[in-house]
């Protein structure tokens, strides 16, 4: 019978560092690693630092792992033989499980100390068993190997085995630095901004401008499905849904054409504020690009930025385009924000738009608006919906 | 709720449903079995062939197919043609036509496309000047799906084979079968494309009629069924709730092409107070069918606010960056804003005249709203 990988190991980088709030930052992750698992049968194991889950269905294995890749915290995954501590039955599965060829070694990580062989001794006998068994295709070296099989020898009479290495989403255990309001479009940026700052363990929230029927129910449903895919790696995000057409028709009738989108995004953060701090967050998120698109030159971030008091992270500010790409494809997002629905929203948009807007002409044309009665009603008729991770 | 959108696809009649029910639950039986079961469905399978014969009126064979798409495509696909020949397909055809020569064109044919007018209707002359004895393939749409307007498909076939006499001539019947009085006996029409729930029945089935004596080689390969042309087990819940809407549809044809021609003339009237509407049907075309266009609304914004109106109706654009939604807009010469301007109403048996003077109101109180922001 084929050895079976029965045991996943489960390696967390950067919360080792975190002295005094290592408790704190692992409880959110195992946290965090039971919700991505959630629908699986499986037994969770913290043992010496590590984490194993266990006693998982064969055929779940490689969704596990898809899933355990994506939590933030996590270094990375071996899929790993776990097998009671005998020295043949260790270099059966060893010869089982290595490659056939190639150069490699073995490391042995001894916790048991009863068992009269030293570390050395183990990696030099299973290391034999390995040679012997690939009749002459595998090479010992243990600086220039192509991999290194480990057999890690337990206390409790079992040894885990592995070659494996899987890098996982690494970062920071998701919640661990707070709550962040992110501006969601639809676009391509903005996903990626959130899953940068998700990253570094802020919990997401988002936010959605929505002009109906200017944008339609795809356009909507576009922004869920980007949402549940940042859902992968962050968990849970409770999306906000703004009805924006009457603030829009409300700058079109009283401010000049060109200054549309800059007043428009001054709404935008206006609004992301009052929601991000009704939700204890401690920042808002955009998707921006220094001098990406007219509203996101450095004048107007200065004017956009000047309504808002709560920290704004611009993760994206200095990346090209093409490195934003480069993530949204590793996210998968990519493929949902080049849907064209989007489009279908420039019914507002300047033939001009101003680049270089000055804060006075922003605020001038702004007190012919009654702002604040805007953002009420937007504030009052913003729909909630919590958008979470798997299946419907 | 108004649903003005049936040449999208129509809502089934509780006839329809109860055959599909019948066929699903209890005569669910493979028509190329051999035991009475399975003949029986066989048999079942024959008689709407013969119902679908007869309403067309005209000799030769129907297959079953998935779907209109499928049935142009055999016919773009399987007929016999030579090699290189010109292939002329009409100006404003539906996607499944214009993709497929397209395609073709690909393989080294000449496609060209037969002008229409601005209503979407091929140019009777600028087509007679295409023709030429290379001419070895021609699809022409009967009814047009954007506009409503109706080619004579009789007298264009006619004058093809006048010029190329072993040449085919297709005709997608998509949206003219179970809506008007067809008659192709007495026509040179050598293949017509069906689709079963434009008229009541279910989504997934097409039918393509075939003349006696035109060569038609298979696209599909497999089982044999539908004499080799079409293998796949035949869908026969929807095959015979096809038959049972081909009938209900011719059963009170004059009926329902008096209504709805009522309820086109009524919205007609009222449309007729705003400026800067076109109406792009033609006034002689399909009675289910009624496109304009504003320059002042898009008509997806108009499409998305009837809705929240309770309206539903289709658009010509689905989005002005879409690409391919802007072939029919150009092909009918359509100017500036009212490429994106496009509305399409589309109606069936069960609209009524009320529905028309409801939709009426609500069309002007939300044009009114959206005409004062432009786009």
């Amino acid at each position: 019978m084929a050895v079976e990988y029965n045991c996943i190991l489960i390696r967390f980088g950067e919360i080792f560092l975190k002295g005094d709030n290592r408790k704190y930052f692992e409880s959110l992750l195992i946290k965090n690693i039971n919700d991505a698992l959630k629908g699986i049968k499986y037994t969770f194991v913290r043992s010496q630092g590590r984490y194993y889950i266990e006693k998982y269905l064969p055929e779940d294995k490689d969704e596990i792992i898809s899933r355990l890749t994506k939590v933030f915290g996590i270094h990375s995954v071996s899929p790993t033989v776990k097998v009671p501590t005998d020295i043949e039955e260790l270099g059966k599965v060893a010869a089982e499980i290595a490659p056939k060829s190639g150069k490699f070694r073995v490391t042995v990580k001894r916790a048991d100390k009863r068992l009269g062989m030293t570390s050395t001794e183990f990696a030099a006998s299973i290391g034999g068993k390995l040679l012997k068994a690939s009749g002459g295709k595998l090479k010992v070296d243990l600086f220039d190997y192509d991999f290194e099989l480990f057999v890690d020898i337990r206390e409790n009479g079992y040894s885990y085995l592995f070659y494996d290495k899987i890098m996982g989403a690494q970062g920071l255990p998701t919640g661990c630095s707070g709550n962040g309001m992110l501006l969601l479009s639809g676009g391509i940026d903005s996903p990626v901004a959130g899953y940068v700052m998700a990253k570094r363990g802020i919990r997401l929230f988002a936010i959605h401008f929505h002009s109906f029927p200017y944008t339609s129910e795809l356009a909507l449903q576009k922004v869920k499905d980007l949402a549940k895919k940042l859902t992968a790696y962050c968990g849970e995000i409770k999306l906000f849904v703004v009805p924006f057409t009457e603030i829009q028709y409300a700058i079109h009738d009283k401010c000049p054409e060109e200054f549309m989108i800059t007043i428009m995004r001054r709404f935008m953060m206006r609004i992301a504020e009052r929601i991000a701090r009704a939700n204890n967050c401690g920042a808002i998120i955009t998707g921006e690009s220094l001098g990406q698109v007219a509203s996101q030159t450095m004048q107007s971030i200065i004017v956009t930025n000047s309504v808002v008091t709560l920290p704004v992270y611009r993760p994206l500010i200095g990346s090209d385009k093409s490195e934003i790409i480069d993530i949204a494809n590793k996210i998968d997002t990519f493929e949902i924000s080049i849907r064209p629905y989007e489009d279908c929203c420039t019914v507002f948009l300047p033939k001009n738009p101003v680049i270089k807007p000055k804060l006075s002409d922003a605020e001038e044309f702004e007190s012919r608006l009654d702002v604040d009665a805007l953002i009420e009603k937007a504030v009052a008729e913003t729909a909630e919906e919590i958008i979470t991770p798997g299946q419907e | 709720m108004i649903y003005f959108d049936n040449a999208a696809t129509t809502r089934a009649s509780e006839t329809t449903v109860e055959t599909v029910s019948e066929y699903l639950r209890e005569k669910f039986y493979n028509p190329s079995s051999l035991y009475h079961e399975g003949i029986e469905a066989k048999r079942d399978l024959d008689k709407a062939r013969s119902t679908i014969l007869e309403k067309l009126r005209a000799d030769g064979k129907v297959i079953f197919t998935g779907g209109g798409t499928e049935s142009d495509n055999i016919a773009l696909f399987g007929s016999k043609k030579h090699k290189n020949g010109r292939i002329i397909i009409g100006g404003a055809e539906h996607a499944a036509i214009y993709a497929s020569a397209a395609e073709l064109k690909q393989r080294g044919y000449d496609v060209v496309l037969a002008p229409v007018d601005s209503s979407g209707k091929v140019i009777a002359e600028r087509f007679a000047e295409l023709l030429t004895p290379e001419v070895t393939f021609v699809s022409v749409m009967h009814v047009n799906n954007e506009t409503g307007a109706v080619n004579d498909v009789a007298a264009l076939a006619e004058s093809v084979k006048r010029v190329a006499p072993k040449a085919i001539f297709h005709s997608d019947g998509v949206q003219a079968f179970g809506k008007m009085k067809l008659n192709l006996r007495s026509t040179a029409i050598d293949l017509y494309s069906l689709s079963a729930h434009k008229l009541g029945a279910p989504k997934g089935l097409g039918a393509l009629y075939i003349r006696s004596g035109v060569s038609v080689s298979p696209i599909v390969f497999g089982g044999g069924q539908e004499g080799g042309l079409r293998s796949s087990t035949e869908n026969t819940a929807a095959i015979a709730a096809f038959r049972k809407a081909a009938e209900e549809r011719y059963g009170d044809l004059d009926a329902t092409r008096a209504a709805v021609s009522a309820i086109r003339a009524r919205i007609i009237e009222v449309l007729g107070s705003i400026e800067e509407i076109k109406i792009l049907s033609p006034e002689n075309g399909s009675p289910y069918i009624l496109t304009f266009s504003s320059r002042k609304v898009r008509g997806e914004v108009m499409q998305h606010a009837l809705e929240r109106e309770g309206v539903l109706i289709g658009t010509g654009s689905a989005c002005s960056s879409n690409k391919a939604s802007e072939r029919i807009p150009e092909a009918l010469g359509l100017k500036d804003k009212y490429r994106d301007g496009i509305v399409r109403l589309s109606f069936f048996k069960d609209n009524t005249l009320s529905e028309a003077d409801e939709f009426a109101g609500k069309y002007l109180k939300v044009y009114k709203e959206l005409s004062k922001y432009g786009s």
